[in-house]
Order: structure tokens, then sequence, then C-alpha cells
């Protein structure tokens, strides 16, 4: 008689709303690039955005830590408030902000600085560390989030850039936890890597979502089907559909998330 | 979907083959050999004009480094010191007593030859004072041999040199005669005149019509190094500074635009017009001194403004955006993100930018003979801030004032002084070179 | 081998083992169906067969969620090569194990009415043995599944002659008996239904068995199963 091994559950933690955004609007100049987005993003759950080019997910990633800011003709309307605080408010300073919404970017772009100094710049400037013990500390805690100590923990006086494609990227990812955020923000953080980095990118960020808000945008729907608990697709503009990955995945509601998912529109 | 079911008969291929030679390619690979041949002689004629252009220099040039002295050892007597400090014209006993030994020298190596204290004179410039000075700083060296290097006047110079030929004397010249002639093949079969290295040209003060091989450079290199300092640091920090919050913070609007076209414009402006801006501005309304390298040091620092900036301006634009996307995504403020971020990798190119700058400004004439940098200056400065507030002078003005000399030493000067001035220029090229080539980095 | 290798995902590892778990509880609880099934028949004991009734719906229950789990794999991880024949094979195989199910149910049911009527000297317990036999194929094919063993998967195929053989006994041996006496017509069809359900789990343990060969080595096993039931086709045997 066979004895079957007992289940092995998938885990869903019980997860509050951590980004609250309503009826968003993005304006690059007179063209209206984001229209009316509801969405509310869960803390500790890795959320996927996904479309086809141009259909906005980068843009409204962007206003989710005020990097829209940097550009002139950007306009920014509505409300999105992060544990129930309006990021917008007058009184908001987006460099605060950056410190508890980190980002990671598409190209891996670690300062030309050693490995070591790549990760203390962040805490350094937020005066997080007092002493240098306590920051060899936060350096490490740092590259360990970023799975990326083992690799780095000999060489941390090299410089950053000497590292490859993925191991670069990992160092990135570190380098945003470094500063104690809260939600980390992804732009298709694998685009530039080869399959096996994109996999252990991957795993990294299913360890992350134990203690971040993850919101990735991304233009591969394997890649959201693979890493992401909830995903929402936006298409020129609109948000059309948010809902667990899995149902997006076996039987959308909308249409155009069908045809979208299953290759019949770009 | 496609056209391709559409015509079922696909057109038949004529086999061409590949090695086949046709018109238009026999033609296309003539033209382009054509046109490297025109790149192969530009280049060559090119490279003509600067050999010339070299060869000229340094012919020219070099014999300015060389200096015609009479090499003598030469005792004076316990005797004949204390007789000539007895005398009122102690001078001249010095003269007598040198010329006294001289002969016998010349005698003793089987050379006959007449002359006087008046032709050594005029050989040798104002000997017994030069005798007597040294002496009376060395008095244990009386009665001992002692070496001198006496410089010859300039005409013995220019006549071992074979500018100055017998045909050349005219009649009446009071600073030589046809005997002198003689005097100078005599002393130099007896071997007391050579050519020497001539460091008083590189050390040594301008000096008159009087002693035109006497002349030399340094005080206008001072004065050049004066003036630099301060356009490094005034056009330095001014530059990077405005490029700086151009590139960074200012707004882009009609106002910054209209700027930077100026500051394009201004990279263009003939140097004679700073000239003239700073004698108004600051000689005439603000009263610094003149000729003072305060002043041609401020001039520069305008005219080199232009450069700096808009060198700092693509060395900041060349820092990608993702390196200053990453400071902002980590929680820094766009100063801190400048300033910790870009500025150390735009440093490279900034500090090539200046130091060419800089080899510019080292060449500028014309401004400076506006604010009267090409004095006569004959002296160093005592201090070093008197070196930013006293007259003097610079490299290429005092070039310019040499050449204008009539004395043919003068000009041959003048070419030495270009030769001069042309290896700090290639100095300051080749440290740009380095420095850009170490700080390369790629990101 | 590639499937014992973990994948840099974890999750991907971690769904796929609860699905393989799944499976291998199903078997245990089809394993357990069949023997009692058998058992209850034998001893005549209705509580069992009713208990045997009433698990089937468990058995159902998982054949669902192994569907559902593996669309939601199939979907959400595009899985290839190996991991594609795993969840193709553990697909199929729910469906032979629900079926299986199904026929062990059969049986149970039919245990109320064949109490009523004398037994047929030792055919339950035949019936019961050629059961057991079925139900140590069933384990044997679940255990190549889980361990990826081509030759016991091949074994297993072989094993299916002997049932065929002992269903040609006992299809023999009821004729036998109805011929005899008219009165023992009703019960013979009754026990003739169950064991040919038997012989069908037979024929599906050995369908889990060819999945087994495929997974492992990429194509379904070459020789045409043999099919020693012959009594549809030989005409001798059906003569009395």
């Amino acid at each position: 008689m066979y004895d079957a091994p007992p289940f092995t559950t998938q885990e869903t933690a019980v997860t509050d709303v951590k980004i609250k955004a309503d009826k968003v609007q993005v304006y690059y100049g007179d063209t209206h690039a984001i229209k009316d987005v509801d969405v509310q993003i869960d803390d500790k759950t890795v959320t996927a955005f996904i479309g086809p080019s141009g259909c906005g997910k980068s843009t409204f990633l962007r206003c989710l830590n005020r990097m829209n800011d940097t550009i002139d003709i950007c306009r920014v309307e509505g409300n999105i408030a992060i544990d129930g605080e309006d990021i917008y408010d007058k009184r908001v300073d987006p460099v605060q902000l950056r410190a508890k919404v980190g980002m990671v970017f598409q190209k891996p772009n670690p300062f030309p600085k050693s490995i070591y100094d790549n990760i203390a710049y962040g805490p350094r400037i937020h005066g997080m560390a007092k002493n240098k013990a306590e920051l060899d500390e936060i350096v490490e805690k740092a590259l360990r989030r970023g799975a990326i100590w083992e690799e780095a923990k000999d060489r941390l006086h090299e410089p950053g850039t000497g590292l490859s494609g993925g191991q670069q990227q990992r160092l990135c990812i570190a380098r945003a936890v470094a500063t104690e955020p809260e939600v980390l923000l992804m732009d298709e953080p694998c685009s530039a890597l080869d399959p096996i980095a994109t996999a252990q990118v991957e795993e990294l960020i299913d360890e992350l979502r134990q203690n971040y808000a993850v919101v990735i945008v991304t233009h591969s729907m394997q890649q959201a089907a693979r890493v992401s608990q909830k995903t929402a697709f936006f298409h020129l503009g609109n948000l059309v559909e948010y809902d667990d990955t899995s149902k997006i995945f076996t039987n959308p509601e909308d249409s155009r998330t069908e045809s979208y998912i299953t290759g019949r529109i770009g | 979907m496609t056209d391709a079911s559409m015509d079922s008969a696909a057109p038949k291929r004529r086999f061409v083959s590949l090695t086949a030679e046709d018109d238009r390619t026999r033609k296309r690979n003539a033209a382009e050999k054509r046109f490297r041949m025109y790149g192969i002689v530009a280049i060559a004629i090119g490279l003509f004009f600067l050999v010339s252009l070299v060869y000229a220099i340094l012919s020219q040039g070099l014999p300015a480094f060389k200096q015609a002295v009479v090499k003598i050892e030469y005792t004076l007597t316990q005797e004949q010191y204390d007789d000539a400090e007895s005398k009122l014209l102690k001078t001249a006993v010095y003269t007598d007593n040198f010329v006294a030994y001289l002969s016998e020298e010349m005698n003793a190596r089987g050379i006959e030859v007449e002359f006087d204290a008046a032709a050594i004179e005029r050989l040798l410039g104002k000997v017994g004072g030069d005798l007597r000075a040294f002496y009376g700083e060395n008095e244990d060296m009386v009665g001992q041999p002692v070496t001198f290097e006496l410089a010859a006047a300039s005409r013995v110079d220019r006549y071992l040199k074979g500018t100055f030929e017998r045909e050349d004397l005219q009649e009446g010249n009071r600073f030589f005669m046809a005997e002198d002639f003689d005097l100078i093949d005599a002393m130099q079969e007896a071997g007391f005149i050579s050519q020497a290295f001539n460091w008083n040209f590189i050390t040594g003060v301008d000096s008159g019509v009087d002693n035109p091989g006497g002349a030399g450079i340094g005080a206008s290199v001072l004065g050049s190094f004066f003036m630099m300092l301060v356009v490094l640091f005034l056009a330095l920090p001014i530059g990077v500074a405005a490029s700086i919050y151009l590139e960074e913070f200012a707004p882009k609007n009609r106002f910054t635009d209209f700027i930077e076209v100026n500051i394009s414009n201004l990279a263009a402006v003939p140097s004679i017009v700073f000239g003239i801006l700073g004698l108004a501005v600051f000689i005439q309304f603000a009263h610094l001194p003149q000729s003072a390298p305060l002043v041609g040091g401020l001039v520069l620092t305008l005219m080199t403004l232009p450069t700096i900036i808009i060198s700092t301006r693509a060395s900041l634009k060349a820092v990608p955006p993702s390196i200053r996307d990453a400071a902002l995504g980590v929680g820094a403020s766009k100063m801190q993100s400048v300033f910790h971020h870009v500025l150390p990798l735009a440093m490279p190119g900034i500090l090539t930018g200046t130091i060419i700058g800089l080899a510019q400004a080292l060449g500028e004439t014309a401004p400076l003979l506006l604010i009267g940098m090409v004095g006569f200056i004959s002296r160093y400065p005592d201090t070093f801030l008197a070196g930013f507030l006293e007259p003097n002078s610079a490299m290429p003005a005092q070039i310019y004032n040499w050449a204008a000399r009539s004395d043919a030493v003068f000009t041959e000067k003048a070419w030495g002084g270009i030769i001069i001035l042309l290896v700090f220029l290639l100095t300051m090229n080749i440290i740009a070179i380095i420095l850009r080539r170490r700080f390369e980095r790629r990101w | 081998m590639n499937s014992t290798q973990e994948h840099i995902s974890s999750a991907y590892d971690r769904d796929l083992e609860g699905i393989q778990a799944r499976i291998m509880k199903m078997g245990g609880l089809v394993e357990q169906a069949i023997l009692d099934a058998a058992k209850a028949l034998d001893t005549r004991d209705q509580e069992l067969a009713d208990k045997v009734r009433a698990g089937d719906k468990a058995i159902d229950d998982l054949e669902e969620l192994l569907n559902e789990e593996a669309a939601r794999v199939i979907a959400l991880r595009a899985p290839t090569a190996i991991d594609l024949r795993v969840i193709l094979s553990v697909m199929r195989m729910s469906a032979n194990l629900e079926r299986i199910g199904d026929l062990a149910k059969n049986l149970a049911k039919r245990n109320a009415v064949l109490m009523t009527m004398p037994s047929m000297n030792g055919s339950t317990s035949q019936l019961r043995r050629m059961s057991r036999d079925v139900q140590v194929m069933l384990k044997d094919a679940l255990d190549s599944y889980i361990q990826r063993d081509e030759a016991l998967a091949r074994d297993v195929i072989e094993r299916d002659i002997d049932i065929d053989q002992m269903y040609n006994t006992l299809f023999r041996e009821f004729l036998t008996f109805m011929l005899e006496d008219p009165r023992n017509i009703t019960p013979c069809m009754h026990l003739h239904f169950i064991a040919k359900n038997v012989e069908r789990m037979g024929d599906h343990v050995t369908s889990i068995a060819e999945q087994v060969v495929f997974l492992v080595t990429g194509e379904k096993p070459d020789e045409p199963r043999q099919k020693d039931d012959v009594t549809s086709t030989n005409v001798e045997l059906s003569k009395g």
C-alpha cells in the first residue's frame, strides 16, 4: 500500500493593501498617457504589470516613486497613497519617498564604485549608520537579501562593474533594499539578462516578497505568470483587468486580456 | 495573410556568378581608389607643411641656445689684487691685468696678435667689472687658479655662428672693428672661445640693445606662469559651476537657450576684443596695475571661460542618465546625485578641457598687447604677491617684442622663445592626453 | 536523472511535488478501494461495501483537483520536456485511477444483491485473489512512477496477461455453473460482471504503467499490448 506524503499547500499570506491608486491620470504634454487607473497593490505580494509596448505600465510604475518628477512635461493627477498617505502631497519630499520606495531598472546600473560603496551609498546619505561597524552590518545584510553575499564577500572593494550582468542586477537589487524600503519597484529587471540569470533573479523576487510589496513591470507574460501572485493588464493607458495571476492566465474576464495573453493582439 | 500564395509561377532566376565583375562594380572600385588617393595626397600635403614648419623653427631657434664663451683659467696674484684695490680706477686695473695675462697665454701658445683693453671690452663686455665683482665676493680665491666662463658679445657669437661676415661690417661702427675678427680667430685657435649651452637664455631677463646676447626669457616664463595661475583658479571653478547649473538645474526655456547660444558665440570671438574689454574694464575702470599678470590673467579667464564651459557640458552630457536614475532611485537628491556621482565621472573630461583651454591661453598674444604686457622687463619680481601685481610680460608677448627689434640676435632669440613656448604647449597637451587615458572608465 | 534535479525556481518544484503527492494519495485510496471491495464480496460484509461506495467521492474530488492543478501549472509555467511529460502523464493517470475507483465502486454495489444469493463454489475467493493481483500491479505501477523505473513498469504491463487468463478461467467456470443449474444463472451473471470489471481494472493499471514508460523514455511502449482476453473472439470457448 502506498502511503502518500502529506499535502504541500500553496502559501498565500494574508495581506493588507499597501498602495492605493485612485483615478490616476498622467499627461505627457498634451498626450493623455495613463487614463483613469484605479488599483490596489497588496503588501508582501508580487504584483505584475503586463501589456503591449507603450501601454503605460512603466509610466505608471514611475508614478509610484515620483520618478516622473524629473521629466518636465509630465503631469500626474489623481491620488496615489502609500500606507494611507498621498505621496503627491506638497509636504512630501520625493527624496524621502524614494528611500521608502526602492527601484530597480531595466539595465543593471551599479555605480562605478566598489561593491561596498554601491550598497553603502544609500544608507550613508540617509544617515542610517552611526559608525563603520553598523554600516558593515547593513551592507552584509543587504547583500544577503540580494542573494549575492557569497559571490561578493571576497570582493567587496572591487568595482561593481566587474560583475556579470546577472550579478550586477542582483547587486542593484541589494542596493535598493539597503535603504530598508517597504515597496520595491522593478522596471523589466530581467530584460537584459540571459535565461539562467533571469531564473536566479526571479527566485530572488520570490524570496523578497516575504518582506516587501514588489511591483514588477514586464513585457514577458510568462515571467509575470511565473513570478507574481496578482497581475494587472494595461492596454493603451487603461487598466483593463486586475486579478489573481492564476485566474488571469487560465480564465480572464475581459476579452482584451485573453487576446493579449493568447498572442492574438500585440 | 501573406501574398506568397498568390502568384504561383515564381519568376525565373538567371544565374549570375558572384565572381564575374560587372561595369558598375568596376566603376565603383575605381572611384573608391581615387578617393583614397585624394585622402593620401591631402595628408601628404599637411605633413609636408608640418615638417617644413618644424624644420624652420628648429634650424632658426636652436642656435639661440648656444652662446659663445671665453673659457680661460686665470690667476690673480695677491699683489695684483692689493695693487688694484689701492688705485682709484679699480676696474681698469683688473682689465689691464687680464689683458696682460691673456697676451701671455696667447704668446705661450704661439699665436701672435696685437690687442688692447678696448678690443677686449668690445669682445667680452665689461670684463674688469665682472672680475672685480667675483673677487669681491670670493676673496679667498685670490692667488688660486679660477676657470672663468665669460660671455662673448653678440657679434662674436654671430660671427662664430656665421651670420655676421666681415663684409657686413660697416665703417665707423663703434661696437666692432676689422681687427677684432682676427682676434677672435686667434682666440679660437688658442682654444679660448667655444660654444656653450646658453642657460642664461632660459633663466635670464630681457636686456637692451647693448647686450642682445644676454637676453633671456626667464622673466616672461614667470609672467606667463602667474597668469596661468590666475586663469586656473578663476576660470575652472566659475566655468564648472556655470556648466553644472546650466546642464543639471536650469529649466529648459527660451532664456537658457539664449544663454547657451551666446556662450558658444563667445568662444569664437577674436581675442583682441577681449583685450580691449580688459583695457576698458580692468585698467581704466577698476584701476588695476597696468601690465600686471593679474590683469592679463583676468582677460585670459574671460577668453577661456567659454571653452571650459563647453567642454564641461560635453563631459556632463556624456555621463549616462542611468547613473543619475540609479542615484535618484536610491533616494539621493538632485544635488547629491550631481556631486557624488555625475561630477566625479565627468572630471576627466573637465580636466582635459581645462588643460587644453590653458594651453590655448598660454599662446595668446593679442589681448596682452592691449593691456600693456609687452614692456621691457629686466628684473624678476621680488615676492610671490609682487609676481601678480608688478608689470611683467608673457612668453608670446616677449617673442613678439624681440622679433620687432632690429638686432639680428634678438630675432634669433625670438625663434628660441618660440621653441620654448612650443615645448610648454606640447607638455600640457601630453599631460591632457595622459590624464584622459588614465581616467577613462567604462560604465 | 533530470527530474530529480531542482529547478532554480523553488516554487515550481513545490508545485510539481504537490501534484505528485496528490496522485500518490489518489493511488493509495484506489488500492484500498480494490482490496476492500473484494474482501466485502468474499466475506459478505455490507458495511465494508458501503464504505467503498462512499469513499469513491474522495477519489473523484482528487481527480478534479489534479486536473485543475495540472492546468494551472501548464498555464503558469509552460513546462517543457520532462516537466511536460510529468504533467501529461499525471493527467492521464488520474483519469485511469478514477475509472478504477469507479469499477471498485461497482463491485461494492453488487455486493448487496449477491449476499442474498447462494455462493458459487469458491468463485468469490478466486475473485478476491484476482483483485489482490490487480492491487499489487497497481502498487507496482505507482512505485514505478514515483521511482521513474521503466523496467518495473514494463513488468506490470506483462502481468496483465495473468489477469486476462484468470478472467478466461472464471468465464469458463461460470458458463459451466450456468449450464449445470439454471438457478445459478443470476448469481453467475453478477459475478461475471464483477470479473469483467476486475479485468478492466487490470487494463487501466496497464495503461498507467504505459504512461510511466512514456514519462521515462518519451515514447509509448512499442509492442501492442497483449490482449489475452479471447473470450470475445474464441468460438470454442463459448461452447458449453
